[in-house]
């Protein structure tokens, strides 16, 4: 049944009156999308925000099922996948869309990066969006281990053993985290807890952050980018084009997740060596092949320490990034930047291709 | 008469500016204790020290020569080795590198210990001779009484 006009505007405007919403929806409605060569970059954020929401809905739905402790937690994800129904197609998504989210956001930072724009005054987008890469990482370690599986069990053991090289607060860190000596029941609730609590809050404030960010500032046009097409309206032109880019995320996901069902290995055995071969998912490769390579001391300091603080200040020095090029927050070219960026991108792709093959 | 509610700008700036510090003192004040609660809550709890005891193992009938097995002594996971020449030899089994539990290795040179998460080798007395593992294996004390073997730490 249609309401008619006059109707509608009466409810509209009881409506207004006890939710006075016009001004917000005026707000948004003013958003637009710069057109211009390299607008197609632009998908991959919302994109990112699509994989994220499915995360959410996949989650809660195994959380249904998944029982968080040593003796329960392989069982009821083997019941999820065996016996609840579409529960292997629910899990199978979960898993395909952390890897697909990852490979979307840092395609989302490296355009971002690449097209400069961080640049004033997009400083605290950049900001809040490695932060979300930092969270996103986050979710993907503290979720790994719930499947109690051998892959996941030494992944977490040697995850948790990272800080222990920090000075003075190393060991503690490693304790909070595994919460107690070794990986147990205690590791495997904290790793639950932060992964469908804490990791989530946070992790909602801050998209809220830089959506509100993309919507004060909007997209960012590249340095000397002619716009030859005035930008195009967000409600609803470019929202459309959102949906056929998730409907083709959408796709792939499915694909994946139907023709090569994420696995479920041996449960679990604290005793046993490590499998030959184990490696941890690809977008942690860069890191472990960067261990591998790194002698056990150079120049007298500690191999592995030196790979942690390394990677420690290079990440500190990625979330400065729009302090330091100082050029192009002028609207001046900074190649330099450019290079960099580039070097970045090769040496993650090598390490991958590294890790796998060698 | 001055009204004792008169006060001019400065007098009211100063005010503001006391109540705000004192506002930040009192936030300081309010924080520091409730972060001492939760940092103690999640710091996890310490058991009895378990650590110096003796365990038994296994019987010397379950570890023939050139074979080792892994045991959990007091929350450490163990490797004892039974070696080619008859000795008994025990290590903690975690890498020193990041932890993962290392292997008896037979099948490549003399026989080692080896880790598959990062490559690191140890010979047969724990030391590190390669891959990323910056220190020897820690090791532990075997004793054999009554065909049985008993493993402390050192």
């Amino acid at each position: 049944m249609q309401m008619d006009p006059a109707t509608e505007n009466r409810v509209a405007r009881w409506l207004d009156e006890r939710l006075p919403m016009s001004g917000v929806i005026s707000f948004f409605s003013k958003k637009t999308v710069p057109r211009h060569k390299h607008s197609f970059w632009y998908y991959f954020g919302g994109l990112t925000l699509f994989f994220f929401i499915i995360q959410v809905v996949t989650g809660i739905l195994l959380a249904l099922y998944y029982k968080p402790s040593p003796e329960q937690a392989y069982e009821s994800v083997q019941r999820i996948v065996d016996e609840v129904p579409y529960g292997w197609l629910v899990r199978s998504i979960h898993s395909w869309t952390a890897n697909l989210m990852i490979g979307s956001l840092f395609i989302h930072m490296f355009s971002a990066f690449l097209m400069k724009a961080y640049r004033k005054p997009r400083e605290l987008m950049w900001i809040s969006g490695l932060l979300l890469l930092f969270l996103v990482l986050g979710f993907c370690f503290t979720g790994y281990l719930l499947p109690w599986d051998t892959i996941a069990y030494f992944a977490t053991l040697i995850g948790t053993e990272v800080p222990r090289t920090v000075p003075i607060v190393g060991d503690w860190g490693v304790s909070l985290l595994k919460g107690g000596e070794e990986i147990g029941a205690e590791t495997l609730s904290r790793m639950y807890a932060i992964h469908i609590t804490i990791l989530p809050l946070i992790t909602l404030v801050i998209v809220g952050f830089h959506l509100l960010m993309n919507q004060v500032f909007g997209s960012s046009v590249p340095m000397g980018v002619e716009e030859k097409m005035p930008p195009l309206p967000f409600f609803p032109n470019f929202l459309y084009r959102d949906l056929i880019a998730w409907t083709v995320g959408f796709t792939c996901l499915i694909a994946l997740a139907t023709l090569i069902p994420w696995g479920l290995g041996e449960k679990a055995d604290p005793l046993a060596s490590a499998p030959i071969g184990i490696k941890p998912e690809w977008y942690f490769l860069p890191l472990y092949q960067t261990l591998r390579m790194t002698p056990a001391s150079v120049f007298g300091l500690n191999g592995e320490l030196m790979v942690n603080g390394l990677v420690g200040i290079a990440s500190v020095l990625w979330l400065c990034i729009p302090f330091l090029d100082r050029n192009s927050s002028k609207e001046k070219e900074s190649k330099l930047f450019t290079v960099l960026g580039v070097v970045l991108i090769c040496y993650l792709v090598v390490t991958i291709v590294l890790a796998y093959t060698t | 008469m001055r009204n004792s509610h008169d006060t001019s700008g400065s007098t009211i700036q100063a005010r503001r500016d006391f109540l705000g510090k004192l506002l930040g003192a009192w936030s300081v004040l309010v924080v520091a204790p409730i972060a001492k609660v939760v940092l103690d809550y999640v710091t996890p709890l310490k058991g009895p020290d378990t650590s110096k005891e003796t365990i038994r193992v296994a019987s010397v009938e379950d570890l023939a020569p050139n074979t080792a097995k892994v045991f959990k002594v007091n929350k450490e996971p163990v490797i004892v080795v039974h070696t080619q020449s008859g000795q008994y030899k025990a290590f903690s089994a975690r890498c020193t590198h990041l932890g993962c539990i290392v292997k008896y290795n037979t099948e490549e040179g003399p026989p080692h210990f080896s880790c598959n998460c990062h490559g690191s080798q140890f010979d047969i007395n724990g030391k590190n001779f390669d891959g990323p593992a910056p220190r020897p294996l820690n090791p532990f004390r075997v004793m054999l009484k009554d065909s049985s073997i008993f493993v402390s730490k050192t």
